[in-house]
C-alpha cells in the first residue's frame, strides 16, 4: 500500500489550478474530464512522481460546513514542506497571497498559512 | 518573526503560539539544538558518537538525547542512520558501488549497512540500485 494522493477540497476547480500552478508552483499531473468536473491533480516540480495533489470538487454540501469552519478558525487543511519558509513568504505576498498567520516559530519548525482563494487555509512549514 | 494582538489571531495560531510556549519554552536550548542537528547533516560521514554530538550543543550527553527526541522524535543516532542511508540513495543514484558507499556515508560494516538499508528502504542496496538506477540511466545499468 502507498500514500500516492492527498486531497484538497477547492470551491473551482479551474481557479484552483491558477492557484496552486502560478502562485504556488506546482505542476498540473493529470486533467481527466468527469462529467461536470474533472479528476485534477498537481505535483511539486521537485518531485514529479510524488505524491498528487488532487483539487477535489466541493461536491458534498455538508462537507463546505467542515471546510468554512476550518478556514474560519484558521486551521490549515493540509501542509506543503519548504526550503527555506522566509523566502518563500515572502514570494507568495509579494503574488498578493493573503497570509492569515505569518511565519511562526514552534520549536525547530516554522510554520506560516496562507489562504488558497478556494476555501482553504494551506501551510507551509520549514523544518530546521 | 512577526504576530500580531490575541484579538488578531485566528483561534489555530493562538494554540501554536501556546503549545510553542509550552514544548519549547527555551529559544537558546532549541537552538543548540538545530546547531547539534546540522552539525550531523554535515559530519555524518565521520565516527560521531553521542558525545561528540552533545559536546557541539553544549549539552550534557543524556539531557541532550532527551531533548533531541523532543525536538525531532527520534534519537541523534536514529536521526544519523537515516542521514546516512539518504545519502546513500543517493550515491547508489549516481552509480556508487554499495562498498564505497558504505563507507562513503559512514558505516564501518558493509553487511549491517545492507541490513540498515534493507530495513529502511524494503530493499538491499543492490536490489535498489538495480530497480532505480536503471531508471534514472534510461533503461542502462
Amino acid at each position: 500500500m502507498k500514500i500516492k494522493l492527498c486531497s484538497v477540497m477547492v470551491d473551482d476547480q479551474k481557479k484552483a489550478l491558477r492557484f496552486y500552478t502560478e502562485i504556488l508552483g506546482f505542476v498540473k499531473k493529470r486533467e481527466i474530464p468527469m462529467g461536470e468536473h474533472a479528476w485534477l491533480t498537481v505535483v511539486s516540480p521537485e518531485e514529479q512522481d510524488g505524491t498528487e495533489v488532487v483539487l477535489e470538487p466541493m461536491g458534498f454540501p455538508p462537507a463546505r460546513v467542515f471546510q468554512k469552519e476550518l478556514y474560519e478558525s484558521g486551521i490549515p487543511w493540509t501542509a506543503f514542506q519548504v526550503d527555506d519558509i522566509v523566502k518563500e513568504y515572502e514570494r507568495l505576498k509579494g503574488l498578493g497571497v493573503v497570509f492569515r498567520m505569518e511565519p511562526t516559530s514552534m520549536g525547530p519548525t516554522t510554520l506560516a498559512v496562507l489562504d488558497d482563494t478556494c476555501g482553504n487555509n494551506i501551510q507551509i512549514y520549514q523544518v530546521r | 518573526m512577526a504576530g500580531g494582538g490575541a484579538e488578531e489571531m485566528t483561534y489555530y495560531e493562538q494554540e501554536v503560539r501556546r503549545l510553542a510556549a509550552s514544548v519549547y519554552p527555551r529559544g537558546e536550548l532549541t537552538r543548540q539544538v538545530i546547531a547539534a542537528k546540522e552539525y550531523i547533516d554535515t559530519h555524518f560521514a565521520e565516527s560521531l558518537g553521542l558525545g561528540k554530538v552533545a559536546q557541539r550543543a553544549m549539552i550534557s550527553k543524556f539531557h541532550f538525547l532527551r531533548l533531541f527526541k523532543l525536538h525531532y522524535g527520534v534519537t541523534p543516532h536514529q536521526y544519523l542512520t537515516t542521514v546516512r542511508l539518504r545519502e546513500a540513495r543517493r550515491l547508489l543514484l549516481e552509480g556508487t558501488p554499495v562498498a564505497e558507499v558504505c563507507t562513503a556515508v559512514g558505516f564501518d560494516s558493509v553487511s549491517s549497512f545492507k541490513g540498515l538499508f534493507k530495513r529502511y528502504w524494503g530493499a538491499t542496496p543492490a536490489s535498489w540500485k538495480k530497480s532505480n538506477f536503471r531508471d534514472r540511466a534510461g533503461g542502462k545499468v
